[in-house]
Formats: structure tokens, sequence, C-alpha cells
């Protein structure tokens, strides 16, 4: 067992006990798989609503994003079981997910949401393949589905993917998640639409063809998307207050503010903004953000995640969050009491 | 799909009135003698933790974990200079818990489990079914206490059972049973909380000013958690102890959590249909 220094005590203020920096609460393991799951959950679930929004409001041009944005969402949610099954601690048992549905538990509502979701995906993609003139199956059959019904019939799962992950993060003692329960899952989906955006873009792009007005709509989508990001990024700063630190402070808060902030939403703007100007080449610009933008969605949920053990880690942060009103022995008066150092007259 | 514990007791809650069964950890009793630690592992086959020291006064566990039910806890502590020894002789410098899975009467961790395999069993306690368990970690980050653990060696998560297969068999938990002083008390919870203010009525006369119960819900230290089944007498702040002063049920952000994102769905998908709309 590591032994943690007790933190210092801040001037005029009386150093809050800790039981040798321990920490009190037991992080998650969580790691890359983990991260992973949650960029291409999101990657997936946000390509289906924008292929969704594109079938259902767009012109004949944006056709191209419908189908690209229909086949990533299935390519990137085809690696999501394997990687959340190998995370497991016995992954031979992870049908025991599907013994049960338990409402209050994000992780059950997230895999029967995964197995729902995964079900429109495939769907969608078979009949958009078999419109696409693929030999799928029974193309027959495929072709006959109604796809903008079906499209939309399985946006608010795909909506669900995309949020549900921060849902799941703020539904646990960890202090910087818990806190921010609320904005965690409104933040990853609008990083999670932001990133299906770019990814439709940079396909687009690399695609031979001239696309300007395709891509101008998924610009606006996308940043509008970003916008929201943003503002619950901000949201979630302003709420933490000392909780907030992991992600203000010291490595991974400044791979946050210039990895989740400097390149996933504000280096895709300057760029266009620049390409504009300086009249650059408007694929290159393209292309250009929306890697940016890939890698600062990427970047974000790693910080988030991350964030996380070091909040459960700090002791001081737990005691925060779970601080307030002491406990109160019989007899006494149900105000704050005293300063708790009993034990002694 | 029937679970059976034993032929004597099913798992699935009988008609029967259930008994409430916990704990009552007395901190002013503990010698720090670690018969708990030592009784849970040896009942419950639990393999050594390593033989490391904390360098944290006696305390070479650390902290609960999947190989460690029962945590003695040594607060030692230099107030103003002053070693232990030359302050007051009763619960000043020098304090002793054993530590415990708290058995929560709303339990983060169950709440979590996405498989069922944590349960609450016919004595109001919490226990994690070992054939179910697929090590998924998520009650790990759930308990507002940081009791539950996945273990490296079978990859599962584990934590105190309040000794199941004993209380079966009429039997009280290895550890209450090891505690030379009574520190450790077992018995029908509702029993318990009596003995308890009892006895913190009593630590008062003798002129402990800080000694209180934490975990009964009537008097706090239990936040959102809705009481504890194993619970606590303390002379100081929770904090000292390693305890949250007000535990929160973690899952009373779900709801709150998915209302919140589905707002955000539908303002970014007014968003999208517009920014696809002709113009």
């Amino acid at each position: 067992m590591r032994h943690v220094p007790e933190p210092e005590g801040r001037r005029g203020r009386r150093r809050p006990p800790t039981y040798y920096g321990v920490p009190p609460i037991h992080k998650p393991h969580w790691k890359w798989l983990i991260i992973s799951y949650f960029f291409l959950g999101g990657l997936s679930g946000g390509s289906y609503v924008v292929a969704t929004a594109a079938e259902l409001f767009g012109t004949r041009e944006d056709h191209d994003t419908a189908r690209i944005g229909r086949y990533l969402a299935l390519l990137s949610i085809l690696p999501c079981p394997i990687l959340l099954i190998l995370d497991l601690g016995r992954p031979e048992r992870f049908l025991n997910m599907l013994r049960v549905l338990k409402l209050r538990s994000p992780m059950s509502l997230g895999t029967w949401g995964l197995l729902t979701y995964s079900g429109f995906a495939t769907l969608s993609t078979a009949a958009q393949a078999a419109s696409d003139g693929w030999r799928v199956g029974s193309s027959g059959i495929l072709r006959s589905v109604p796809r903008r019904f079906v499209g939309a019939l399985g946006a608010p799962f795909a909506m669900f993917i995309g949020g549900y992950t921060g849902v799941l993060l703020g539904a646990t003692a960890v202090p910087i998640w818990a806190r921010n329960a609320r904005l965690l899952g409104p933040l990853f989906l609008s990083s999670a639409l932001a990133v299906a955006c770019a990814a439709i873009s940079l396909i687009l792009a690399l695609l031979p063809g001239q696309r300007h007005d395709a891509l101008e709509r998924l610009r606006r989508a996308d940043t509008m998307a970003s916008m929201a990001e943003l503002c619950c990024v901000v949201a979630v700063h302003l709420n933490s207050g000392p909780l907030g630190k992991p992600l203000a402070e010291g490595h991974l808060g400044r791979l946050h503010l210039a990895g989740s902030v400097g390149v996933g939403i504000v280096l895709p703007l300057v760029l266009h903004a620049l390409g504009q100007m300086l009249r650059l080449p408007h694929r290159l610009v393209v292309i250009l953000a929306s890697l940016a933008s890939i890698v600062g969605g990427f970047i974000m949920k790693y910080a988030v995640v991350m964030a996380g053990h070091v909040s459960a880690d700090d002791p001081a942060a737990t005691f925060e969050y779970a601080g307030g009103r002491q406990t109160l022995a019989v007899g006494d008066d149900p105000t704050p009491a005293g300063n708790g150092r009993g034990g002694r007259r | 799909m029937r679970l059976m514990a034993s032929k004597h007791l099913p798992l699935v809650p009988s008609a029967q009135p259930a008994k409430r069964l916990g704990f009552l950890t007395d901190a002013t009793l503990c010698i720090g003698c670690k018969a708990c630690e030592v009784a849970c592992k040896q009942w419950n086959q639990l393999p050594m933790d390593g033989l490391e020291l904390t360098a944290n006064s006696y305390d070479n566990t650390g902290d609960l974990g999947a190989t460690t039910w029962r945590h003695v806890a040594f607060v030692e502590r230099f107030e103003d200079g002053k070693p232990a020894f030359e302050q007051p002789p009763f619960q000043s410098g020098w304090l002793m818990l054993s530590d415990v899975c708290k058995h929560c009467v709303r339990a983060g961790c169950m709440e979590a489990c996405p498989t069922g395999a944590i349960v609450r069993t016919e004595f109001d306690t919490v226990v994690i079914q070992q054939d179910v368990c697929n090590g998924c970690g998520y009650c790990v980050p759930a308990c507002p206490f940081g009791v539950p653990d996945l273990s490296m060696f079978d990859g599962k998560a584990h934590k105190c059972t309040l000794c199941y297969d004993r209380l079966t068999d009429g039997l009280e938990p290895a550890c209450a049973k090891s505690c030379p002083t009574d520190s450790i008390q077992f018995g029908e919870v509702p029993r318990l909380i009596e003995r308890a203010r009892d006895r913190v009525t009593d630590l008062k006369r003798l002129g402990v000013d800080g000694a209180r119960i934490y975990g009964d819900d009537q008097l706090g230290g239990t936040g959102g958690i809705g009481g504890l089944n194993a619970f606590f007498i303390l002379t100081d702040e929770p904090e000292v102890y390693n305890l949250p002063a007000r535990p929160k049920l973690p899952q009373d952000e779900t709801l709150p959590g998915l209302l919140s994102t589905l707002g955000a769905a539908l303002l970014l998908g007014v968003g999208l249909a517009f920014s696809f709309r002709k113009r």
C-alpha cells in the first residue's frame, strides 16, 4: 500500500481530517477499452442521428451524407461489444448482462440500449446497402424497408448511445463525475454529434467529386454541436467548484483545455475562418478541421474518464462531495455539530 | 430459473417476515488486535494481501478490498505536537475502528449491478452472487464507502457477505465471533440501534463529547442511503476514520441525468434539423 502524504492545510482553515490520505472510495478500473468504447459508441450514435437528419430534412445533395452516416454507424458500433466484453473481469459471462433490466442502473440500460440500437443500425445500413445495389441476403425485402421511418425510430436510441455513457459516469460516488451527473450526458451527446459530423465530412472530402453544399450543411451541424459541447464544458467547470481541479489543473487539465476545447472546438472554427480569408483549398480545410474535431472528441472522453480516477483518489474531494452536515450524536441539537473534536474534557 | 441458496433458506424473499441482521461496531471498544481480519480471512478463505507495511501506524491492510472484508484502521494523532501517550487516556490521539461493508438499506452497489449478481438476502444483507458476477466493475465506483473491489485472482467483485453461509446455519459472522472485546456486535439491527443509543448516552456521561452513531438513519451519517445495517459508534468526525459524513446514493442521479440528456437530445435534434434544412 502506497503512503500518500496528507494534503497541506490552507491558511486560516483547520486541516481537513483524512486517514493518511488513503482514498475513502474505490476508483473504477476503466481505461483505454472503455474510453475507446465511449468514443466509438458516440461516433456511431452520432452518425446514425446525422444520417437520419440528412435523410429527413436534407436535399438530394445530402444523400451521400446519409449514406456515409449509415455505413459509419454500423462500422463504428461493430468493435464496441468486443471492447466491452474484453473489459469484463469474466468475459465469458457477458451474457449475464441480459439476465435483468434495471431502470436505475445506467449500465443495465446501456446494455439493452446498445442491443436495440445495434439492431436499428444493422437494419438501416443493410437497407442502405441494398438500395445502393449491394447484394445483401434478401435485397428485395431490404429495398422495401421504409428507411426514413426506421431511421426516425432508431434515432432516439442512437441519441441514447451517444449520451448515456455520461449518465453512467455520473451515477457513481466519484466526486467530479457525480457532481456533474446532469451535465456529462449532454456533454458526451453533443461531442458525439460533433465527432460524427466531422467524420462524415472527412470521408466526403476524401471521396472524389464536389460536394460543397453538403459539406457546408455538415459544417453548420458540426458548429452547432461543438457550441453545445463548449457550453457543457464551461458548465461542468462552473458547476464543479473545488471538485473540478482534475479537469482544470495539472497535466490532465492542460490536456483538457488544449485538446478538448482548443483542438476539438476552437481549431476547426479557426481553420474554416482562415480558409475563407486566405482562399485555401476547401477540401484541405475540411480535412484538417474534421481531423481536429475528431481528435478533440477523443481527448475530451479521455480527460473526463481519467479526471474521475484522479478525483476518486483524492480524499478531500470525496469528503467535500459527501460532506456537509456532520453526523449527530444522540441528544445533539440538529444544527451543525460544534467542531466535532470530541473525546476530551 | 430459481436460485436456491440452500435447501432450508431460499434466496428469493419468503413469506415470513425477514429479520434485519447487521453489525454494531463500537470504536471505543476496539483494541486493534485484528482478530476480526484474521477470522474473516480464515472463514471466507481469503488470500493474504502480501507482506507489506503501509507505514500508517499499525495498519497493514490499508483499505477494504476484494480479499480484505474487515479492515482495522489505526488513527494515530499528534495533537499540538503531543504524542498519543501524553494526551487524555481515552479516545484521544489513538483511535481504532474495524471497518466493514455497511450493508446499506439502499445499496449503491446493488442498484448499479447490471447482471443482478448483487442481491439483498432474507437477512436484509447485501451479497454478491459469485456464480453470476461477470466482473464489469460498476459496483466498485458505485459504492459511496469504497467497499467492493475486483479480485485479481478471479476477476469478479468481492465484499463482505456478513457470513451468509454462517447465518443460514444460525451462527454469528466470524469477525463478531472472534472479537475479544465485543467491539463488533452482531444481531438484529433495531436492537443494535437501541444498544448503540444507550452506549452513546453512557459515553457522553463519561465525558466523551464526540461520541456519535454513524449510520443510523435518524441520526445522520447516511445521506440518501437510508440507514446502514452495519453501523458504527465513533468518537470523532467520520472523516477521521475515512468515512464520508453524508454519503449519497449514486443512482439518485440516474433519472435527472437521463432527463437532462433527453433535453439536450431534443435541442440538438432541432438544431440538426435546422442545419440540414434548405436555405
